[in-house]
């Protein structure tokens, strides 16, 4: 059944240099569309450097180097003309430690719609209430819409922050640990929100906890000191891991 | 055992009274510190609120407001609280042409003099100049105008600022729109041979109690004051005379036996060596007698509303500091604004676009090294530069420009600082939205860092302000408010510096630096509170 649905990532060959170490070797993955994939593994073992190569981040850091194919919707991401604003417009992105930027949450969710250069008042209105509908944040911003967003709590800002990315309308979500820094609380909230948006978003997560990998995904990718050691869905990965390191990390070995 | 554990206890005693007296030492040093700040700004804060002067003067603080039956009347809007003999006859000879010398308003002086046909105006002649009786040359000065009665010269005062005349106080009763001068006219005269030279040396200057000790007869000899040993001889005025009336009500007792009558007065404190006795002005000046010169210190108030909003003028001599202010305001304006964009922009390229590599390293080195250089070399440049190279003349803009040099390094340093602790986070945030690295820096980094650049160009103002060395030679010193750019102008430090360098005066040297530190801790104190609101509506 889920072999029906349609690749929306497919990465060929892909290695990563930061300056003569090796972070990411010859990683082969293809990631269906509206489904979440969980990246796990050890500290270090490379999935979030691959999440950050899946939108470009990794441009930001000096001495980084690509080899290897990384296609969206059938291009190439790393070719000369791709325009880099127009990806990450496609494949937003949620940090690990909530992020909001020192403004009001109003301005927090429509900055993304007013860089993309929507200036009209009640469209913005339209889409900053999406968004938050969509991040089921509204009931509890509305009254403080205006206020600054450094007000918020924890598990409130995470969610603003995944509000401030479905604003852009991206077709891609990658979540960078989204819930590491938050309590059971909020995690559990974000999880049910991640259920959600499935259904219009392709998700893509990286996770240190198993337990949420279990719960959330459909399809599950274990790293390890820059490898793809195992791509399968979830439940085959956590009840019948093919490899042994799988399964040693699965079973609480080591990591 | 036993013996261990009490060498360990001293050890342990030693340690602690060690550390107590590092930390009494370090105490004490700090409190020193604040203490010597504290009293120097003190010092200058008091300096600059009260003045005490230097008086020297032969007349004694007995002030009349009739004195003789006559009136000295000026227009209303003169500010003076008092005037003396000597000053009075001055007015009316062709001694002052101005009032700036007078009480240091820059008006011109126009005596008027009722004239003499009428009764009223012989009074006031024989109350400038003495009676014909008693040898007295009436000798009106060029600049005195006649007026044909006490009504027209009283009308003379009421319309011209300047003007001055002697009438009979009646009448001034209930007179709009002049004012009655009360008049100094009491002196101490003393016989000619009391002022000498004994020796190289000469009487000194007394204090008013000095005086009036020598005249209550408590003096035995000249020699108390550094005159010639002779005996101090009291001589008293005749009873029932004007003086003898103002003495008793003003509380003065005279020893001494009174004179017959004032010609015989005067006649004995010519004739009699080491007489002294209280005299009239006019009456000392007809007899051509020395009186006893008194010196001491006035205090009163010095920084006082008005210096704040008058203009200066004479050379800050006389007036305020009204224009000297704006002129600041206007230089501190245009100095931001030239500064601040180009020391955020020139910060945010070493951030953001920079290859932070060897060459900024050695940029980065050069804005601390320019930081760190004199302002009068800044001064040097700018006068070479801005006001012969490009022929800006002295002026704001030269000046203005002058000092954009001088705190631009301040400005990128503390700005590059800001912009840097702005976390990686927030940037990240702002591309992974699909935002352009120019929008992210304008619409994120920027705003988030608006605190830290403000305390820097705060910081770097504050040294503006505070400036001399770079102004003079670039912005001039004209003390008039400024016309334009291009116009000479002065700022609050320069007009310090200027007041001490040309010794005008030390007194408006103090209330102008007063000035000047309220005007830097108003500035703190906004950027403070600035900060601080910006900070708590990002939190809240």
């Amino acid at each position: 059944m889920q072999e029906d649905k349609p690749v929306t990532i497919s990465v060929k060959d892909l290695d990563l240099w930061y300056g003569a170490t090796r972070a990411l070797n010859k990683i082969n993955l293809d990631i269906e569309s509206r489904s979440i994939t969980a990246l796990i593994g050890p500290s270090g073992c490379g999935k979030s450097t691959f999440l950050r190569t899946l939108n470009r981040m990794n441009d930001l850091i000096d001495g980084v180097r690509i080899e290897g194919s990384v296609r969206y919707d059938g291009r190439d991401i790393y070719a000369p003309e791709t325009d880099v604003i127009d990806l990450r417009k496609q494949v937003g992105m949620v940090f690990q430690k909530p992020n909001p930027f020192p403004m009001s949450v109003y301005d927090n969710i429509a900055y993304g719609p007013r860089v993309h250069g929507i200036q009209d008042r009640s469209v913005l209105d339209e889409i900053v209430e999406r968004s938050l509908v969509q991040a089921a944040l509204l009931e509890e911003v509305k009254d403080r819409l205006h206020k600054s967003a450094l007000g918020l709590s924890g598990g409130q800002q995470q969610r603003l922050c995944i509000a401030r990315v479905l604003a852009v309308e991206p077709d891609v979500v990658l979540m960078d640990e989204p819930t590491s820094a938050l309590d059971p609380i909020s995690t559990a909230k974000i999880e049910t929100l991640l259920e959600d948006l499935k259904k219009r978003y392709t998700i893509i997560i990286v996770t240190h906890n198993m337990q949420q990998a279990g719960r959330v995904s459909d399809k599950a990718a274990f790293f390890l000191t820059g490898d793809l050691v195992e791509y399968s869905t979830t439940k085959d990965l956590f009840f019948n891991p093919k490899d042994e390191r799988t399964e040693n990390y699965i079973s609480g070995r080591f990591g | 055992m036993r013996s261990e554990g009490s060498a360990a206890s001293r050890k342990h005693t030693a340690s602690v009274r060690s550390q107590a007296a590092a930390f009494f030492v370090i105490r004490a040093l700090s409190v020193f510190t604040i203490l010597i700040l504290a009293s120097i700004l003190s010092f200058v804060l008091w300096k600059g609120l009260r003045y005490s002067n230097l008086y020297r003067s032969e007349y004694m603080p007995i002030e009349e407001s009739s004195p003789g039956g006559m009136a000295i009347v000026v227009n209303v809007e003169q500010d003076m609280e008092s005037l003396d003999w000597t000053t009075l006859y001055g007015m009316f000879t062709d001694e002052y042409i101005n009032w700036a010398k007078i009480d240091g308003s820059d008006y011109d002086l126009q005596p008027v003099a009722v004239d003499p046909v009428s009764s009223e105006g012989t009074a006031a002649e024989a109350f400038l100049f003495g009676s014909p009786e008693a040898g007295g040359v009436p000798l009106w000065g060029d600049l005195v105008r006649t007026a044909g009665s006490v009504e027209e010269a009283l009308n003379i005062v009421s319309s011209t600022i300047g003007a001055v005349a002697v009438v009979p106080a009646e009448a001034v009763l209930s007179r709009q729109g002049v004012k009655t001068v009360p008049l100094r006219r009491v002196v101490l005269a003393v016989n000619p041979g009391v002022t000498e030279f004994v020796e190289n040396d000469q009487i000194r200057d007394l204090t008013r109690s000095e005086t009036r000790e020598v005249a209550e007869g408590k003096v035995g000899s000249w020699k108390a004051f550094n005159g010639p040993d002779i005996p101090v001889v009291n001589l008293a005025p005749p009873p029932g005379s004007d003086l003898d009336r103002l003495l008793r009500e003003s509380g003065y007792t005279v020893a001494g036996e009174p004179a017959a009558d004032t010609a015989g007065y005067v006649r004995a404190l010519s004739e009699t060596g080491g007489a002294a006795g209280y005299l009239f002005g006019l009456e000392r000046n007809l007899a051509g007698l020395p009186a006893l010169v008194q010196s001491g210190r006035d205090t009163g108030w010095n920084l006082t509303l008005r210096y704040l909003v008058e203009a200066p003028r004479l050379s800050g001599r006389v007036g305020g500091i009204s224009t000297i202010i704006l002129n600041t305001v206007f230089m501190l304006i245009l100095t931001v604004l030239f500064a601040a964009p180009v020391g955020i922009a020139a910060a945010v390229y070493m951030v953001e676009y920079a290859r932070q590599g060897r060459l900024l390293r050695i940029l980065r080195l050069g804005t601390e090294t320019l930081a760190g250089i004199p302002s009068i070399l800044f001064g040097l440049f700018g006068f070479i530069f801005f006001v012969s190279v490009l022929k800006f003349g002295f002026g704001l803009l030269s000046g203005s420009l002058t000092l954009t040099l001088m705190i631009l390094p301040t400005i990128v340093r503390t700005s590059e600082e800001a912009l840097k602790s702005v976390s990686r986070a927030l940037r990240e945030g702002s591309l992974a939205l699909g935002a352009s690295k120019l929008q992210t820096i304008g619409k994120v980094v920027i705003p988030a860092a608006i605190p830290g650049i403000l305390t820097g160009v705060i910081l770097a103002v504050g040294r503006a302000v505070g400036e001399t060395a770079a102004l003079l030679f670039t912005m001039g010193s004209d003390y008039q408010l400024a016309k334009g750019l291009f116009s000479s102008s002065r700022a609050l430090a320069s007009h310090v510096y200027l007041l001490f360098a040309e010794g005008i005066s030390f007194d408006r040297a103090f209330a102008t630096a007063t000035v000047l530190v309220v005007v830097v801790l108003v500035f703190n104190f906004t950027a403070r509170s600035l900060i601080r609101r910006m900070n708590r509506n990002r939190s809240a």
